[in-house]
C-alpha cells in the first residue's frame, strides 16, 4: 500500500495519543470513559505494545472533547505535543538547526510526527507558507486537530528558536465563539473563513540559525526515521499520496484509471479505498486545483488569466466559474482577501 | 473530582453495619409475626420513610467532602433512618414484653437525629456564607456553573463578556478593564512541566484575587491571560490598581514541586469604557497589553 490508511493501527498509543490521555487524566477524569470505543486498555498502553489507527486517535479526541468540553483543550494538547518523546522523530525535531529543518519534519515525516495532518511548504522571495492538509478524513474533529497542530508548531518553534515568531494564521473554518483562545495561544494575526489552513511567516526566518541544535544528532535521527517511511508515499497517507500525484500534474491531472494503474488495482477498488479515507476522486482533484490556484494567486502574484492558462482552462470565464464552485468565492474576491492577509504581514 | 462517595466509605459501612445489627438483634430476641397480623399500609409508610432518609444520607455523602458539616448532616439523617428502620421491623417481628431497647432505638434516635440535622443545617448555612465571601470577587452577583474555567477557580471569557455587557448597560459611570499576561509563559511551562505550570496559573489567580476590591471581578481570559473588571472606576484609580496587581505578581515567588523559586513577570493593559460594547472594550485592553509587551525588553 502506498501511504498509511485511516484504519491502519501503526501509531504507538504511548506517543502522541498518550499526551491527550495524560492531559485528561490530570483533570481527574475516568480513563475508562476516555478510552471507550478506541480499542485501547490502560495496561496495554503502559506496556508500550498498543498501536492506534488514525481513526482510533480521532475517536479518542472525540471522547476527550465530550468529557472535557473546554475550548482550550486543543491548544493545551498542541502545546504539549512537540518535540515530545516519540523516539527518533522527536530527536530530529529537537535538533532542528533552523526553521527549515523543523518544517521538513512536518512536511516529510508526518506519518511519524503527526499522522492526522500532512503539510506542504511553499517558499517565495518574501514568504513561507505551511499549508496543513487532512490526512485521513478527520471529519468533525478537523478543527480540533488543526488547532492542536498549529498551537503545537507555534509553541515548538518558539521554544527551539528562543523567540516568538510572528506567524499569521489562516483557517478554513469560521470565526469560532471562543476567539480569545486563538488570540492568546496563537497570536493576533488571524484570518477565518479562508481557503487554506495555513501558517505564514516572512521568509527570512527560514534560514536563521537556532541555538542548541546538534547537526550530528539531526543527521543520525534522520537516518533512523527514513526506513520507517513508505518507499513511494514517503511520510504521507494514502489520501495525501494521491493528492500530491494530482498536484504535481495539476495542468493535466491523471484520471482515476491512471491513478489506479501503478497501484495495481481497478478504478472501482481505488474508489472504495478513497471512500474509506473520507474523500473521492473529484474532491481531491478540485482540492489540488484550488490549492494550486491559490498558491499562484497568493504567493506568485499571478493574474486570474495566468492561473487559468496554467491550469489548462480554455478561457478565464470557465476558470472563474470553476473557482467559484471550489471555493465559494470569485478569484478576484479571493485575491483581495489574500492581499489583506499578506498586507498585514508587512505593514507599510 | 469524580465521586465523593469513596471519601466516606467508613461512614457508609458504619451505617450499614448498625442497620444490620438492629435487624439481627430483633431476630434474635423476637419472633416473626403471622402474616395475618401484618399491617401492610404501615409498612409502606414507614418503609418508604426509612428508604428516603437513607437515600438523603447517600446524596449528602455523594456531594460533599469530608468534614464537620458533612458528619452532622449525615449523622442526623442516619439516626432518623435507624428510628424508621426499627419501626418497620416492629411490623414484622414481635418482641417479648420485657424488652425495652427497641423503644429507645425507635423514640430515642429520632430526636437525636433531628438535633444533629438542625445543627448540621445551621453550620451548612455558615459555611455557605464563608464560601460566598470567597467567591465574591470571582463571580460577583451571578452564579453560573457552566462558565467555570477548567483549570483555575475562576470564570471564563464567556462569563467575562456577559458580565462586562451587564456592567456597561447598567451604569453611567466608566467601567475599566485590565488584561494581565504572563511574560514567556510558554517557556515557563516547558521548564516547569505541565503540572507545575497549571499550578502556577492557579496560585497566581489566588494572588490576584487578594489584591482586588470587593466589587471587582477576576476571570481567566485564555491561556496565561487574566481579565479584571473594575465597575464604576475612573482611569486614574484603575491605573493604580493595575500597578498594584503588577507589583504583586512581580513579587510572587512561585515554588516548584522541588521547592525551587520560579519568578514571573507580567504585563498589563488597561481600557476604560467610552460607550463601547464588551467586545470593543476587551479588544482595546488587549491592544494596550500588546503595546506594553512589545515596549519591554525581551526576557528569555
Amino acid at each position: 500500500m502506498n501511504g498509511y490508511l485511516a484504519d491502519q493501527a501503526f501509531i504507538p498509543a504511548h506517543h502522541q495519543p498518550a499526551v491527550l490521555i495524560d492531559l485528561i487524566h490530570d483533570q481527574g477524569i475516568d480513563l475508562n470513559r476516555l478510552l471507550r470505543h478506541t480499542g485501547l486498555f490502560q495496561e496495554q498502553i503502559l506496556s508500550g505494545e498498543a498501536r492506534l489507527s488514525p481513526h482510533g486517535w480521532l475517536q479518542l479526541i472525540h471522547n476527550a472533547r465530550r468529557l472535557l468540553p473546554d475550548p482550550e483543550l486543543s491548544f493545551r494538547y498542541g502545546q504539549r505535543l512537540f518535540p515530545g518523546h516519540y523516539g527518533a522523530i522527536s530527536a530530529l525535531l529537537g535538533n532542528a538547526g533552523n526553521l527549515h529543518d523543523a518544517l521538513q519534519v512536518f512536511t516529510g515525516f508526518s506519518k511519524l510526527v503527526f499522522p492526522l495532518l500532512g503539510a506542504r511548504l511553499t517558499v517565495t522571495d518574501q514568504h513561507l507558507c505551511l499549508h496543513w492538509l487532512d490526512s485521513c478524513g478527520n471529519g468533525s474533529e478537523h478543527r480540533f486537530v488543526v488547532e492542536a497542530a498549529m498551537a503545537g508548531l507555534a509553541s515548538v518553534t518558539r521554544w527551539l528558536s528562543g523567540e516568538r515568531l510572528p506567524w499569521a494564521f489562516q483557517f478554513r473554518h469560521a470565526r469560532p465563539s471562543y476567539p480569545e483562545q486563538y488570540q492568546v495561544h496563537l497570536g493576533d494575526t488571524l484570518y477565518f473563513d479562508g481557503q487554506l489552513d495555513a501558517m505564514i511567516l516572512p521568509r527570512h526566518y527560514l534560514e536563521s540559525p537556532w541555538p542548541g541544535a546538534s547537526t550530528i544528532a539531526w543527521r543520525a535521527a534522520k537516518q533512523q526515521c527514513q526506513p520507517q517511511l513508505d518507499p513511494l508515499a514517503g511520510g504521507d497517507s494514502f489520501r495525501l499520496y494521491l493528492y500530491r500525484q494530482l498536484l504535481q500534474n495539476v495542468a493535466s491531472p491523471p484520471s482515476l484509471q491512471q491513478l489506479a494503474n501503478p497501484l495495481q488495482c481497478s478504478p472501482a477498488t481505488l474508489k472504495r479505498r478513497l471512500r474509506d479515507q473520507g474523500c473521492h476522486y473529484q474532491q481531491l482533484l478540485d482540492q489540488a486545483r484550488l490549492h494550486q490556484a491559490i498558491h499562484w494567486l497568493q504567493f506568485h502574484g499571478y493574474s486570474t488569466e495566468q492561473v487559468a492558462r496554467q491550469l489548462n482552462f480554455t478561457d478565464s470565464t470557465n476558470f472563474r466559474r470553476s473557482f467559484k464552485r471550489w471555493s465559494g468565492l470569485t478569484p478576484a474576491a479571493c485575491q483581495r482577501a489574500l492581499a489583506a492577509t499578506m498586507g498585514s504581514l508587512y505593514p507599510a | 473530582m469524580g465521586n465523593m462517595t469513596a471519601l466516606h466509605r467508613w461512614s457508609i459501612a458504619a451505617i450499614v453495619a448498625t442497620g444490620l445489627c438492629i435487624l439481627i438483634l430483633n431476630l434474635a430476641v423476637g419472633a416473626l409475626k403471622p402474616a395475618a397480623d401484618i399491617a401492610w399500609l404501615d409498612i409502606a409508610g414507614e418503609g418508604g420513610a426509612a428508604l428516603l432518609s437513607l437515600m438523603w444520607t447517600f446524596f449528602i455523602f455523594n456531594s460533599r467532602p469530608a468534614g464537620w458539616v458533612t458528619r452532622l448532616l449525615s449523622g442526623g439523617l442516619a439516626f432518623i433512618f435507624f428510628s424508621y428502620w426499627q419501626d418497620v421491623l416492629d411490623e414484622f417481628i414481635q418482641l417479648p414484653a420485657h424488652v425495652h431497647w427497641d423503644h429507645w432505638v425507635e423514640s430515642g434516635s429520632m430526636p437525636l437525629g433531628m438535633i444533629l440535622l438542625t445543627l448540621g443545617i445551621y453550620h451548612w448555612h455558615r459555611e455557605q456564607r464563608a464560601i460566598n465571601r470567597q467567591l465574591l470577587k470571582r463571580e460577583r452577583i451571578f452564579r453560573e456553573h457552566r462558565s467555570f474555567d477548567a483549570l483555575t477557580p475562576l470564570s471564563d471569557a464567556r462569563y467575562l463578556r456577559e458580565q462586562l455587557a451587564l456592567e456597561l448597560q447598567h451604569t453611567q459611570q466608566p467601567v475599566s478593564l485590565i488584561m494581565i499576561d504572563l511574560d514567556c509563559f510558554d517557556h515557563s511551562r516547558r521548564l516547569l512541566g505541565s503540572a507545575d505550570g497549571d499550578r502556577l496559573l492557579r496560585e497566581l489567580s489566588e494572588l490576584l484575587v487578594l489584591n482586588l476590591r470587593q466589587k471587582d471581578l477576576l476571570c481567566r481570559y485564555a491561556g496565561d491571560r487574566f481579565a479584571v473588571v473594575l465597575p464604576a472606576t475612573e482611569r486614574l484609580i484603575a491605573e493604580n490598581l493595575g500597578r498594584e496587581l503588577k507589583q504583586a505578581a512581580d513579587h510572587f515567588a512561585f515554588k516548584t514541586r522541588r521547592g525551587e523559586t520560579h519568578r514571573v513577570t507580567v504585563h498589563t493593559g488597561l481600557a476604560v469604557s467610552h460607550h463601547d460594547s464588551a467586545d470593543s472594550l476587551i479588544e482595546r485592553a488587549n491592544r494596550c497589553l500588546l503595546q506594553s509587551r512589545s515596549g519591554q525588553p525581551r526576557v528569555a
